[in-house]
């Protein structure tokens, strides 16, 4: 451990903006969803607005089972608490391995490691800068909701329970960092753990099964919100989170004792001496460097939409236990058919965002490709600039709009198969293309940052995180409607509760296009850059 | 026709002028060296030949074309290993070796394999596994595998050793005798010296001596030290063509301008010599000797 305070000061000053955008803007969402509960549940009708949402399998699957709606801190704790726990959770993979394999495949560690410094200490300075990471989050959350008026006992359980999910999966990062050589694949390996754990809590707590309910104990996302903040705590709960992270870390040390620097526990295979035929050109380069990360996608995603789909035939169970819940629906004007509709809006308006997600992914790797030297190389050749924008673009806007498309074919399965009418598979996969060109736009968005200043490319980050906080928890900021209608899937129809709206839908795929165009000009007039 | 010719090329990046207008020429056919410090803008001048970077002012010609506007299909007729060759992580050298060639339109199997058994280079390694020589050597056997009029090697020996850059040097003997036009940049002066017919020096983006070796000889010193059988004498110290010398007893320590340097060598065998070691000129000592004399 030698060298520790200085791995740890250098681990903080190449991270600190990293840190501080995710702990700011983790925090903003909680006593801001806190201060709007009054307007959100009205005293008056609290009671019936409470039992539909407990019973209630879309907000169950998505926000997980509430515990008290009756006061603003149990409320946000139920609304945003496993939201915000979850992306700790990507804070903190994205924290570990930047600062602990990124460092060691760029060639950094190596330098370090041969100056005074022992073995385990630029691994033990990226955990604790992270973990540090995740003691700012639960502070500042409990002292933020302590200052908006709730209980200071609660608002502490909050806290220590979104630090300390926060720290379990600084623990699985640490793990993945030492399994594998790339950053890259490490980086994924946590992410899918955390969907995983995600899909787990989502699939138990939608469930209308009290033993599948009891599997929530299983997913570490859901640990804080098992503490119960704000209704009679159960502090035990946090030894769960207490104890992975610190069983999680040890491995992470033991696992590297185990292995060479610079190398992972999976060695490197040897490969073929004479590249396939097919890889002759910039697209089937860029086919073949996305290849992993487009299947990893696609399994995840269609994983997914099996688990919601298998949901959505709960519905009319539930009508049938709650019956009180049925009359309500049907005086709204709403049986268990819209229920399912609507169930089916909610989950596509997020993976809508999150085939965004990958859009972005993938053709950020063209970006990367140049900061790395490899585009240098590439166009040091007979390929133009053209052709090689091309290859990645086409990949980033076919793959997610594909996938939207597969998702929502595959979330209405189950429903088909128990309805025998298989109409809805298409209904729903088309519900799924017409959300598409909001993804496309934020690919224009990349591909004119791309163009004409690749420095700005977080800006397309931007928008895809503000969009998904929106999705996912936005109507619960009580923000201006302005606000949180200023994404680009906002404008767009959502199938099959709304209509079709053919002039929005061309509209946005045009304004995707133009942008693509305005990027493209600017790519072909820039200087490429380089190492 | 020449294979390059770079007049008054200018390029800024915000503040910093990295080519400061820089002219050159490379006749087609001759290996010519570029020789410049760390820094002193040889990538950005190759980056400019290459249409990846557009020069703010000046004309580039490359192959009879513009390098900007005219980029791939002068790219058909070049090949370019750069100073730190970056491989995709996940391809094997040879996956590399091959997809480079065919984006250039095609290589010569034959030729691929003769040159990955002469760089002694494993083909089926990925990219991540490879020292920084044998990435350079990667990015070689690419170039050299492909048939084109026109190399550009940014300081390609500079991961390779002593044996490989032998075989280095063969190679670009071979590339010169099929009339292969070549632009090799370098800092390293004797590797310059035993391939090119003629040198560009560039410094802070401008090119301060051009021609050929012999030509450039003005330019250089020999670093001699010598031990005599009796106490050096006064006068060897401002003897013509002598700098810097120092003497201690029967030791004497000089730099000699090599146009001196037979006039220099017959006084000191006069008096007797039981030690002597010349050293030839390091580029850093060229590269004072030159900004001495022009003042700088």
């Amino acid at each position: 451990m030698t060298g520790l305070g200085t791995l740890v000061r250098l681990a903080l000053r190449r991270s600190r903006w990293f840190y501080l955008a995710w702990v700011l803007a983790l925090t903003v969402v909680v006593p801001l969803t806190a201060a709007a509960y009054e307007q959100i549940v009205d005293p008056r009708n609290a009671d019936l607005l409470i039992a539909t949402m407990e019973n209630n399998p879309t907000m169950r699957a998505m926000l997980g089972p509430p515990v008290d709606l009756t006061t603003a801190g149990g409320f946000t704790v139920w609304r945003v608490g496993t939201f915000v726990a979850a992306m700790a959770g990507i804070m903190a993979v994205l924290g570990v391995v930047r600062s602990t394999r990124a460092e060691e495949e760029d060639g950094r560690t190596e330098l370090l490691r041969s100056g005074a410094t022992g073995r385990h200490a630029p691994l033990a300075a990226g955990v604790l800068v992270a973990l540090l990471a995740c003691a700012a989050l639960g502070l500042a959350v409990a002292v933020s909701m302590t200052l908006v008026g709730e209980p200071v006992v609660g608002s502490v359980a909050f806290g220590a329970g979104l630090a300390l999910v926060g720290a379990t999966f600084v623990g699985v990062g640490a793990v993945a960092a030492q399994l594998t050589a790339s950053a890259r694949t490490a980086t994924a390996l946590g992410l899918w753990t955390l969907a995983a754990a995600y899909t787990l809590r989502a699939v138990a707590d939608g469930s209308t099964d009290e033993g599948v309910r009891e599997l929530a104990w299983a997913s570490p996302v859901q640990w804080m919100a098992l503490t119960r903040p704000y209704a009679d705590e159960r502090w035990w709960v946090l030894l769960l989170p207490l104890l992975a992270a610190l069983v999680l870390v040890a491995l992470a040390v033991v696992l590297e004792r185990r292995r060479d620097h610079g190398a992972g526990l999976w060695a490197a295979r040897r490969g073929r001496a004479e590249a396939a035929g097919s890889l002759a050109s910039p697209g089937a380069l860029a086919v073949r460097l996305q290849r992993g990360q487009v299947i990893g996608w696609t399994v995840g995603l269609l994983l997914f939409a099996l688990a919601m789909g298998s949901l959505s035939t709960t519905f009319g169970d539930l009508l049938e236990q709650v019956p009180q819940l049925g009359v309500m629906f049907e005086r709204m004007g709403a049986g268990a058919e819209q229920l399912v509709d609507a169930f089916f809006v909610a989950m596509l308006s997020i993976v809508a965002v999150l085939v965004a997600v990958v859009a972005v992914q993938l053709f950020s790797r063209l970006a990367a490709e140049e900061e790395r030297g490899h585009a240098e190389l590439v166009l040091s050749t007979g390929a133009t600039r053209g052709r090689l924008l091309t290859a990645y673009l086409v990949v980033a806007a076919l793959v997610p709009v594909l996938l939207l498309v597969a998702v929502g074919a595959v979330m209405a399965l189950n429903q088909a198969r128990t309805s025998g009418s298989w109409g809805v598979v298409g209904e729903v996969a088309g519900a799924g293309a017409a959300l598409a060109p909001g993804g496309l736009v934020v690919l224009g968005i990349a591909v004119l940052a791309h163009g004409w200043a690749p420095r700005l490319a977080w800006v397309t980050w931007v928008v895809v995180g503000w969009s998904l906080v929106m999705v996912w928890v936005g109507a619960a900021l009580d923000l201006p409607e302005w606000l949180t209608e200023l994404t680009p899937w906002a404008p767009l129809p959502q199938l099959p509760v709304e209509d079709m709206d053919w002039p929005v839908v061309l509209g946005m795929t045009g304004l995707a296009a133009a942008l693509v165009a305005l990027g493209a000009v600017g790519y072909r007039r820039r200087d490429i850059t380089g190492t | 026709m020449s294979a390059i010719e770079l007049r008054e090329v200018t390029k800024r990046f915000g503040s910093t002028t990295a080519l400061d207008g820089l002219t050159m020429e490379v006749a087609t056919g001759e290996v010519h060296g570029f020789l410049g410090p760390n820094g002193s803008g040889k990538s950005t001048t190759i980056r400019v030949l290459l249409g990846l970077l557009r020069a703010d002012s000046g004309t580039a010609r490359l192959l009879g074309g513009d390098p900007w506007q005219d980029a791939p299909t002068l790219h058909r007729r070049l090949a370019y290993v750069p100073g730190d060759v970056a491989l995709w992580p996940n391809l094997t050298g040879g996956e590399v070796i091959d997809l480079l060639g065919r984006l250039r339109g095609g290589l010569d199997p034959a030729r691929r394999s003769a040159l990955l058994e002469r760089f002694d280079l494993d083909p089926t390694k990925k990219g991540t596994t490879y020292s920084k020589g044998n990435r350079q050597k990667v990015a070689l056997v690419a170039a050299l595998a492909s048939d084109v009029e026109l190399l550009l090697l940014d300081e390609p020996t500079s991961g390779l050793d002593p044996l490989m850059e032998a075989q280095f040097r063969a190679v670009v003997e071979d590339e010169r005798g099929r009339g292969r036009t070549v632009l090799l940049s370098s800092h390293i002066l004797s590797e310059v010296e035993h391939l090119c017919d003629r040198v560009s020096i560039i410094r802070s983006g401008q090119i301060v001596e051009s021609g050929t070796l012999a030509e450039l000889r003005h330019l250089t010193r020999t670093l001699v030290v010598a031990e005599l059988a009796v106490p050096v004498p006064e006068g060897l110290a401002t003897a013509p063509g002598v700098h810097d010398a120092e003497l201690d007893g029967h030791r004497l320590t000089c730099q000699v301008d090599d146009t001196e340097l037979g006039a220099v060598m017959s006084r000191l065998s006069a008096l007797g010599i039981r030690s002597i070691t010349s050293t030839p000129p390091t580029l850093e000592e060229l590269f004072l000797r030159h900004y001495d004399e022009s003042g700088r």
